[in-house]
């Protein structure tokens, strides 16, 4: 096959006030008619400016440097402005992370695909407009033609994506670059535009650069993949071969951080440190510093990409999988058969929506949570998992009474929660505190790190200053953050270190729950293993108890005990950690596990048309009866017509709400399941 | 939207009615009082006391208010002693003049500000964008009355090309057949004006290059042009839609000052020669009618955002 693009020695420096950063320091690759090719790596590493270069999209001070990009016989590098111009979006076509803010909000759907025709063919707006409505209909955007007047923000984030890719798509490019295309996405939603984007490539006979952190995505929806560190492709093969044997250490240590091969009783596997700073790249081996297998020779000298198809930039690679040693053991907190410590009952909150005229009646409500119940034991760890709009969030809200219940009661360690007044709830509120999801918009950037860590403890009253201030040393040195950290600013720390500090401050005032919604989603990878190993040794020593919101089941699946999946407000099925994940009954959360993208090629190749389909209809005026019905399989007359209560599924308490279950129910025995939350009958 | 403006409308009736109270209370609370202003420093305490009862000046403050408020509701703002004439007549004849000072001023700094704001984004950081802004805040620094006589001196003194001051005449007409004696006023006006705008647009363009849905037109091969008007234009005009309706009152009072320095017979002419006069019925009425500009000013800044910004739905 023909070669697309052929990428030759590319440097890339970017000219910033402070210094030269050398992002791309000599990548070499080629991909062929068809083929597609990951990129895959850490944040920070020169995946995206790799992207960008071949576009020549650079950020202000960007510059290629030297080597050469060819697109079939014509030299980009080569191009002037205005040859590149003809080039984007015609012969290249690009989509990019966030579907949410890289369309125009100020302009319809249809007129900013027919734009990219406009741009690069001698057509009349009509003729491009119809152009536009064949390729969002290829996209697979419902009722296309009637959307193509929409503005971006009426669709959802899955929709949006689909759009941007029409405007990639729209002049039928030999090349298209996914800059991380579904990072931003649930994952039900993500395999979805992953099965298109290698649907259009077999049609279009595209050649496909995916870009991106997973290599779950890398599995399943790539031929070849090249392993970035540090500016430099490190290892590359085809993707069996690498996922088989890795040869180098990076991409072993890639592998041995995905927590989703990884027993719940071993430590996650994370890459100490950080990707070097690329102003001033370390001499020889780039990876020498976090590598366990450095000697002075990496150090010393630059090893070279050997020459063969699986080739790699090690002197010491590895032979196979089997000389990894295995994860050392975390001892777990042993917590079954404890008192709860939380207990949810029949919560329900809705957001009441008024109509446009002059006296804003309430017509409507949004049901966000829909009568949950569940029981939290005192040092475990429950998992809530669900797609965004699941009404996970709000549950995390009214845990900690940041928000109101419209009724339903928690109980937190014996007192009712519910109901309490601001002035009452302050002296609660010590035992329950909140972990964000993004480290950068949690922190106060006006705040030194000393001041966030204290203010918990000035706002309750809890000791002297200087026993303040000793604390906060103290829960610097338990998250493992210097004590300098005192007297420097958030922006001053990477995203990791931010979750610490985040972590930090939810552990000052010693609370016995921490209900973290989405803490490792923003993380890459490696670091994701360093938080979840920290909030791990923190719960043992702390005889913490957390409520862990993802919409990750992989992670979850992990960190928590018990797990209870959410899907539209309800809670449909929960139980034993294992036992959920291994013997899902609830067909949502069968679809859930199948959409979870797994290093592993052969089995993502078996998973094709498995998982979720469609998308989160809205909270406001639900689905009758089973709420999933309209995205189940399995759905029947029955699931309209009727709520399926929650009937148990195994006696460790095991239960879900479904007509239709994967296996049958067990009878029922309400005397042997104590841990878990009383049976709900579905009563509204 | 309907039900949007008929509440924003029932809000805006209230906001006046305020306005009017403050205004009335602080009025009378004023030493001196009219009749002194109109019969003269030597009157005897005798004439100020009939002179006032006769206005109805000596009644009790509230009631004097209530009386006020139902002329209002009928649309009569009172009648002016000293003008011998309706303050609604007064005002009908001078508001259109001051309407159109403000009007043009604000289209012609408008036609400058915003392709100026523009350029200066994308030269950012270069000698353009610097000297730029360094006249933009001369400008801004500036009060209008001492803006309006140095232009005086340089155009109508030193290159005596233009009129010093503005055409007197009560006919609307006769001040648009003479545009030269309204080019400085009206200069002098905009100024102002294109210095505040072109800071917030030139903020606005650079904060919106960065977008990423710029980046997406880059990438389907837009050239700079495309992607500036077609892109970049829309979605920085939003920011200074609300700017533009709240400072509208700004630029109507800066009017009123402005009007003083050219003579121009608009608002600001009457104003000044009612507040010399404690003449209480024009005050009252130029109050409410600054008052009502305000509140327009913000409901069409309200309305300009969602005819540019789809993504605004009033509820």
């Amino acid at each position: 096959m023909n070669p697309v693009v052929t990428v030759v020695d590319l440097h890339t420096d970017i000219t910033l006030r402070k210094g030269v950063v050398h992002p791309v320091g000599g990548v070499n690759f080629i991909v062929r008619e068809g083929e597609s090719l990951g990129i895959v790596g850490e944040s920070g590493c020169g995946k995206t400016m790799t992207a960008l270069s071949i576009m020549r999209l650079l950020p202000p001070g960007g510059k290629i440097v030297s080597g050469s990009i060819a697109l079939g016989d014509v030299n980009l590098t080569a191009l002037d402005e205005a040859g590149m111009r003809k080039v984007r979006g015609n012969r290249i076509g690009m989509i990019f992370q966030d579907p949410m803010t890289s369309l125009n909000p100020c302009l319809t759907i249809g007129d900013q695909v027919s734009e990219t025709v406009l741009l690069h063919r001698e057509v009349t707006r009509e003729q491009a407009r119809e152009r536009a409505a064949e390729v969002l209909d290829l996209v697979g955007l419902p009722h296309a033609r009637e959307r193509m007047n929409s503005y971006p923000h009426l669709l959802s984030g899955g929709m949006r994506q689909r759009v941007v890719i029409a405007m990639a798509l729209a002049c039928e490019p030999e090349l298209l670059i996914a800059d991380e295309p579904t990072t931003a996405l649930d994952a039900t939603i993500q395999k979805q535009i992953l099965e298109l984007i290698d649907d259009l490539r077999r049609r279009l006979g595209m050649a496909v650069i995916l870009v991106t952190h997973d290599l779950g995505v890398i599995a399943g929806h790539t031929d070849r993949v090249a392993v970035m560190y540090a500016g430099k492709i490190v290892e590359t093969s085809p993707t069996p071969e690498l996922f088989a044997n890795p040869r180098h250490p990076y991409t072993e240590a890639l592998f041995r951080a995905r927590p989703e091969n990884v027993d719940p009783d071993r430590r996650l596997y994370a890459i100490p440190g950080l990707p070097p700073d690329l102003s001033d790249p370390p001499r020889g081996c780039r990876f020498a510093v976090r590598c366990a297998y450095a000697t002075d020779e990496c150090r010393a000298q630059e090893p070279e990409l050997t020459a063969s198809n699986h080739s790699f930039a090690c002197f010491h690679p590895l032979d196979s999988k089997q000389q990894v040693a295995p994860n050392p053991p975390t001892p777990l907190a042993t917590t079954q058969q404890a008192a709860p410590v939380l207990e949810v009952r029949n919560l329900v909150r809705e957001f009441p929506v008024t109509s446009n005229g002059v006296l804003q009646r309430k017509i409507g409500a949004i049901s966000a949570v829909a009568d949950v119940s569940f029981t939290v034991s005192a040092e475990e760890t429950f998992g809530l998992v669900g797609e965004s709009g699941c009404g996970k969030s709000t549950v995390s809200r009214l845990l900690v009474a940041a928000d109101t219940p419209t009724s339903g009661s928690i109980i937190f360690d014996g007192v009712e929660i519910t109901g309490k007044s601001n002035r009452e709830l302050r002296k609660y509120r010590g035992n329950f505190q909140l972990m964000f999801q993004d480290p950068y918009a949690s922190l106060d950037p006006r705040m030194r790190v000393g001041s966030i860590l204290r203010e918990p403890l000035v706002i309750q009253h809890r000791g002297s200053t200087v026993e303040q201030e000793n604390t906060v040393v103290r829960l610097l040195d338990e998250v493992g953050l210097p004590r300098t950290a005192v007297h420097q600013y958030p922006h001053e720390f990477s995203g990791g270190q931010r979750q610490r500090i985040g972590l930090a401050r939810a552990l000052a005032l010693r609370p016995k729950l921490i209900v973290a919604d989405e803490p490792v989603s923003a993380l890459d990878v490696s670091v994701q293993a360093q938080i979840l190993n920290l909030m791990r040794d923190l719960q043992r020593e702390h005889q913490l108890t957390y409520v862990f919101i993802s919409h990750d089941l992989s992670v979850v699946r992990y960190v928590a005990t018990t797990i209870g999946v959410m899907y539209l407000g309800k809670l449909v099925e929960i139980g034993p950690a294992e036992q959920v994940y291994t013997a899902a009954v609830h067909p949502y959360t069968r679809g859930l596990i199948d959409t979870i993208p797994l290093a592993d090629p052969e089995r993502e190749r078996h998973k094709i048309k498995a998982g979720v389909r469609g998308e989160l209809p809205p909270a406001m005026n639900p689905p009758s009866g089973c709420r999933f019905r309209t995205r189940c399989p399995r759905a029947s007359d029955k699931c309209a017509a009727e709520q399926p209560p929650m009937v148990p599924f195994s006696e460790q308490g095991h239960r879900a709400a479904c007509h239709h279950p994967l296996r049958s129910p067990i009878p029922l025995l309400p005397s042997t399941h104590t841990g878990a939350a009383p049976t709900t009958p579905a009563t509204e | 939207m309907t039900g949007f403006i008929t509440r924003r409308l029932l809000q805006s009736l209230v906001v006046v009615l305020l306005v009017t109270v403050i205004v009335f209370i602080l009025l009378h609370l004023l030493p001196g009082g009219p009749a002194r202003a109109q019969l003269g420093p030597r009157a005897t305490p005798t004439a100020i006391a009939h002179f006032n009862h006769q206005m109805g000046y000596d009644r009790p403050v509230p009631i004097q208010y209530w009386d006020w408020l139902i002329q209002l509701a009928t649309g009569n703002l009172g009648f002016s002693t000293q003008f011998n004439q309706s303050v609604v007549s007064l005002i009908a004849e001078r508001l259109p003049k001051t309407l159109v000072l403000t009007i043009l001023s604000v289209i012609f700094a408008l036609a400058v500000a915003i392709p100026l704001g523009i350029l200066q984004a994308v030269k950012r950081n270069h000698i353009t964008d610097y000297a730029i802004t360094f006249w933009a805040f001369v400008f801004y620094a500036t009060p209008s009355f001492f803006l309006g006589v140095v232009l005086i001196v340089v155009f109508s003194v030193y290159l005596p090309i233009l009129p010093a001051e503005a055409p007197q005449s009560s006919s609307i007409g006769v001040i648009l057949s003479q545009p030269g004696g309204l080019i400085l006023p009206v200069a002098t006006l905009a100024l102002l004006t294109i210095a505040q705008f072109s800071r917030y647009m030139r903020s606005s363009v650079i904060e919106n290059l960065a977008e990423d849905y710029v980046r997406t037109a880059r990438a389907k091969g837009a050239d700079e042009r495309t992607v500036l008007v077609h892109h970049v234009l829309r979605n920085s005009l939003i920011p200074i839609a609300t700017l533009l309706g709240l400072s509208l009152p700004t630029i109507f009072s800066g009017a009123l000052i402005t009007e003083a320095v050219f003579n121009f017979p608009g608002m600001g002419q009457l104003f000044w020669t009612a507040a010399q006069t404690q003449d209480y019925p024009i005050m009252l009425g130029i109050t409410v009618l600054i008052g009502v500009v305000t509140v327009i000013g913000s409901l069409l800044a309200d309305l300009a955002y969602a005819v540019l910004d789809p993504r605004v739905r009033f509820a």
